[in-house]
């Protein structure tokens, strides 16, 4: 009873990156800012550039496609990143693997799913180092400075979903959101005569957020699907200190899927996010993806599990920098 | 098709395979952290108050080596008494039966010279007897006039190394140059008027050096297992027959210096080393800013020399910083060991301002705030040089008066925006 099947599937994607918001685990451009976003698709919706992504239950983004999940069902995610930063012409090659997904749905009663898992909220891991000088006692010093962070900001999702009607399904989700980094701040001095100062602090988040989803069946093979999330605010602790207190965005999204046949489906998505309540030098954002798939897919072990693999390629471009990342995925699906 | 799954899941594997390699170079201000590391460099001019000196840690007699000089401003004499064989001896060494010592044919001294000026020339010690009463409270005046008891002729150090073989046949002097550990060791020959048995005194002998050469002179002499070294060479009465004999090698039951004029008396200034050896307290006002919110990169204690240090050029020495265990004042003890402790080298002559970095002794106060904040200036080789240095103290003009230059980092502001 193998079912051998190709999946093939065509991407267009955009992700309207401005500072501080560009998408995808770990970047450059999102050392200055809060960090860089967490993307909520499995990888089988990233795969196609997230165009499937509000219909795909396996993903965190929205929560009423959970409505049609048939059995228990968990799915996790690897992601690893082989980029390449180039800062005024000097390119530095970076490597990083990322466990972003965790996700387990299934049906508690005849018209009820619950979902419970967690994602990447924020990806606030980085290294950087910097080298310069200043002038001390009279002499001018050289050093290097290596400041780095090291840790995310998970999304904790307990998310509920029902079918309505045939037509309507409905989902609603609270999210905490908790994590911690690492931080270390290092100058060496070229003169040992100034010893190396080496600082760290290990920095805590937390916030809250609640989110809602709606899946309507237009006509057969034609589904609608739309979105909303509000997070309140980031708070970091330093030592039950709080540092910082961030407004996080709010959200809004939807996407059009078509699936002729049972093996063809094309879809679109697109989503706003106000990054700009996060303060000075963010920008709302604008994302929007398209896709085709071919085919159903390959599973094991008589369809209850399947294996996710796929391939990504980002540019990110802004003054002074550019990235180019190739990102391996990998996920794997368990129906027990 | 079994093998190409398998294949392909392994492909998969190997191409996520946890790696990390996150460190890249900056580029600020747009792809930098919001904050960096904010250094800031202060001199606390005010801060080091209630400083005083003292002097006596160190004797003459209990220093590790005795000191001849002869400087302007101070005569310093090495002084030693070696504690006789006795009155009688044993006549064969396999025989209990003894005789009665009854005079000396000779005797051999060996010295230790550990440091000397090479470029000194007539470098010229004079052997002096002095009597066997000497001890830890003789004064220079208690052993003056040393010219009355010479009891050898001078010995020309530069005569002596240049006789082949470093050998003087006339004199029965010798020399041995130990260039691994900078030494010079003189076996020199007493005859029986410079060596004299006494009997009444069961052949107990002391004696004093002088010195002097074309240039400022100044010496040590070991003590110890490098101090003088006294092998008798006498005539026991056996039978009424006097046998010549060789007694064994006898080390000094006392050594010290004796100097002219004696040291001068510790005044408002801070002075450090000499003979008996001076310390000197400073107790400083560590800023809270500082210590509760910073992390100290480099602290340098700034002195001013109030005169020169005087003394011969082979008399610069190393000036040590110790943090003190709890502020006792002149008692209080210090911490010795190599964390709490920093050098600097003091030139004879120099004038300079003296810079100690002390980074790791402020460090250790800003991790321990129950440490008293008090630091003791003293010389590495306490009482084994004449040579001292006085710095202005704090209540000397702002510009002489004891300063800490403190480079620090203020805390990063982990977490904020």
């Amino acid at each position: 009873m193998r079912r051998i099947a190709w999946l093939v599937t065509i991407v267009c994607a955009a992700q309207a990156a401005k500072w501080g918001t560009a998408a995808a685990q770990d970047s450059q451009f999102g050392v200055r800012g809060l960090g860089t976003p967490g993307r909520y698709e499995s990888v089988r919706a990233r795969s196609t550039g997230g165009a499937f992504t509000p219909f795909d239950p396996l993903s965190p983004l929205t929560e009423a496609p959970l409505a049609d999940l048939a059995a228990l069902t968990a799915t996790a995610m690897e992601g690893t990143s082989y980029r390449q930063a180039d800062v005024g012409g000097t390119t530095t090659s970076l490597r990083s693997t990322r466990f972003p997904l965790l996700n387990v749905a299934g049906r508690v009663a005849p018209r009820l799913a619950v979902a419970a898992g967690f994602t990447t909220y924020l990806d606030k891991s980085w290294d950087v180092q910097l080298r310069d000088s200043s002038q001390l006692r009279g002499a001018l010093e050289r050093y290097t400075d290596e400041l780095t962070s090291d840790g995310s900001v998970a999304d904790l999702r307990l998310a509920a979903a029902s079918r309505l009607t045939r037509r309507i399904a409905i989902g609603a989700g609270i999210h905490l959101l908790s994590g911690s980094t690492r931080q270390t701040a290092e100058r060496r001095f070229d003169d040992t005569t100034f010893h190396t100062v080496q600082q760290l602090a290990e920095v805590r988040y937390s916030g809250f957020g609640v989110s809602g989803s709606i899946l309507i069946g237009i006509a057969p093979g034609l589904s609608l699907s739309g979105w909303a999330r509000s997070d309140n605010r980031l708070r970091a602790k330093v030592a039950d200190t709080t540092s910082a207190l961030t407004d996080l965005p709010r959200g809004v999204g939807g996407g059009v899927l078509l699936a002729p046949s049972p093996s063809v489906k094309i879809g679109g998505s697109v989503a706003w996010r106000s990054w700009s309540r996060a303060g000075p030098g963010a920008f709302d954002t604008w994302s929007w993806a398209g896709g085709a798939e071919f085919g159903t897919g390959r599973t094991f072990a008589q369809g209850r599990a399947s294996m996710d693999v796929g391939i990504e390629r980002l540019e990110r471009r802004g003054t002074g920098l550019t990235e180019r990342v190739w990102t391996v995925l990998l996920g794997i699906t368990v129906r027990p | 098709m079994r093998w190409r799954r398998l294949a392909l899941i392994g492909a998969a594997l190997l191409a996520t395979a946890c790696v990390e390699e996150l460190a890249a170079p900056g580029a600020c201000p747009d792809y930098c952290p919001s904050n960096q590391l904010t250094i800031v460099d202060t001199v606390l001019g005010n801060n080091i108050s209630r400083d005083s000196a003292f002097r006596g840690y160190v004797l003459p007699n209990q220093s590790a080596v005795m000191l001849a000089a002869n400087l302007p401003g101070v005569d310093g004499r090495p002084i030693f008494r070696k504690n006789g064989p006795g009155s009688r001896s044993r006549i064969n060494p396999n025989d209990t039966t003894t005789g009665a010592i009854r005079s000396s044919d000779s005797a051999r001294l060996q010295l230790y010279i550990i440091r000397r000026d090479s470029a000194a020339t007539n470098l010229t010690l004079r052997f002096f007897r002095l009597p066997k009463t000497i001890d830890s409270t003789t004064t220079f005046a208690d052993v003056n006039p040393f010219t009355d008891s010479l009891v050898r002729r001078p010995l020309n150090i530069d005569t002596l190394l240049a006789q082949p073989n470093r050998k003087d046949t006339v004199t029965g002097d010798s020399a041995v140059v130990d260039t691994i550990n900078h030494r010079l060791v003189l076996s020199l020959k007493f005859d029986s008027t410079a060596a004299r048995y006494i009997a009444a005194d069961s052949g107990s002998v002391a004696y004093g050096i002088r010195i002097s050469a074309d240039s400022l002179a100044s010496i040590a002499i070991g003590k110890g297992t490098l101090g003088p070294t006294l092998t008798w060479y006498i005539r026991l009465d056996s039978s009424n027959v006097r046998v010549p004999r060789t007694l064994g090698t006898f080390s000094a039951a006392f050594a010290s210096t004796v100097r002219n004029p004696e040291a001068p008396p510790i005044d408002s200034t801070l002075a450090v080393g000499g003979v008996p050896s001076a310390r000197s307290l400073l107790r400083v006002a560590f800023p809270k800013f500082i210590r509760d919110s910073s992390q100290i990169i480099r602290a340098t204690l700034i002195l001013v020399p109030a005169v020169p240090a005087r003394g011969a050029l082979i008399d610069s020495f190393t000036v040590e910083v110790h943090t003190v265990l709890v502020d006792l004042g002149a008692k209080s003890p210090i911490a010795v060991d190599a964390t709490r402790t920093d050098t600097t080298m003091i030139h004879i002559g120099a004038t300079d301002t003296v810079r100690i970095e002390v980074t790791n002794l402020l460090q250790f106060w800003a991790a321990d705030s129950t440490q008293p904040t008090s630091l003791v200036l003293r010389a590495r080789d306490e009482a084994q040089s004449f040579a001292e240095v006085r710095f202005y103290p704090s209540i000397a003009a702002a510009l002489e008066r004891p300063k800490l230059e403190v480079t620090f980092v203020r805390r990063f502001p982990f977490g904020a925006r």
